[in-house]
């Protein structure tokens, strides 16, 4: 029977994976804050990674609030974050319009233009931050944003 | 996010506290900015000493606050930014828009060396 259920959690890979969710609600974002930094100790991620992690999930979420779900906080916002031999993969989720990403980044906020405005910087932190970036938008469900940070400076393929 | 404001000689400083984020805090931070600078005060320092994090909404409501301090012929500088906060600032760039400083003295040394620059330049 625990080898039934062993092997249950293995093909759900439920065993490397934390799920979360929250309303839309900006102030939650403290809630996640604090799971990402927990994520990342467990992980063994140094001070440097775990700040650059956990601005980027933060700003995933901020724009799933702000943008995907305009401050609607009945509107879940999801979370996956898939811990890997070689990698912590997290997947922020959606179930907005979606948004013209092309257009969003051909706006560079710190050049001259962008620098002074007051906004604009959230997909631009994030790529910087992150060793991947990645938006999934086509599939009707909203916006899945992935961000994955390498472990131990092992090399992304 | 909490505000504390302290008026130091013509220095008004603002020390805030928890997270800056936008929502409520955009308008709280404008409007105190504001009202600040409808009372004459032409330097303004930001404590960001007890605010853990920064997101890029937190960015702008700094920016839009600077923004508006130079508008108006006045300064706004920042002080006691944690190592988190100064990521962010350096892939912004936002450290080439803020000076910041490290600590409280240091930030009021040098508002009382540039108005003596100013003075010294008039003259």
């Amino acid at each position: 029977m625990s080898e039934m259920k062993h092997d249950l959690a293995e093909k759900s890979n439920t065993r490397n994976e934390i799920e979360f969710t929250m309303p839309s609600r900006l102030e939650l974002l403290v809630v996640l804050d604090t799971l990402v930094s927990a994520i990342c100790k467990e992980l063994d991620f140094d001070e440097e990674s775990t700040n650059a992690i956990a601005n980027s999930v933060i700003e995933a979420a901020t724009n799933a609030v702000q943008h995907g779900h305009e401050h609607h906080e009945e509107r879940p916002v999801r979370f996956a974050f898939r811990m890997a031999e070689d990698r912590l993969e997290i997947r922020v989720q959606d179930f907005g319009e979606g948004f013209d990403l092309e257009r969003v980044e051909a706006l560079d906020p710190t050049g001259p233009e962008g620098l002074f405005k007051s906004r604009g910087r959230g997909i631009f932190i994030m790529r910087a931050m992150m060793d991947n970036l990645e938006f999934e938008m086509d599939s009707g469900d909203g916006v899945t944003v992935v961000l994955t940070k390498m472990r131990n400076g092992a090399a992304e393929n | 996010m909490k505000i504390k404001q302290e008026a130091i000689g013509d220095v008004y400083v603002l020390r805030l506290s928890g997270q800056l984020m936008g929502g409520p805090d955009a308008d709280a931070v404008r409007e105190t900015v504001y009202s600040i600078l409808n009372q004459g005060f032409k330097k303004i320092l930001v404590d960001l000493k007890d605010v853990s994090w920064v997101n890029s909404t937190g960015l702008g409501i700094l920016m839009s606050s600077h923004v508006t301090a130079t508008q108006n012929e006045a300064v706004l500088h920042l002080m006691r930014v944690s190592s988190r906060i100064d990521s962010i600032f350096m892939v912004t760039r936002l450290n080439t828009v803020f000076r910041v400083f490290e600590d409280e003295k240091q930030a009021l040394a040098n508002f009382a060396d540039d108005a003596k620059s100013t003075k010294d330049s008039k003259s």
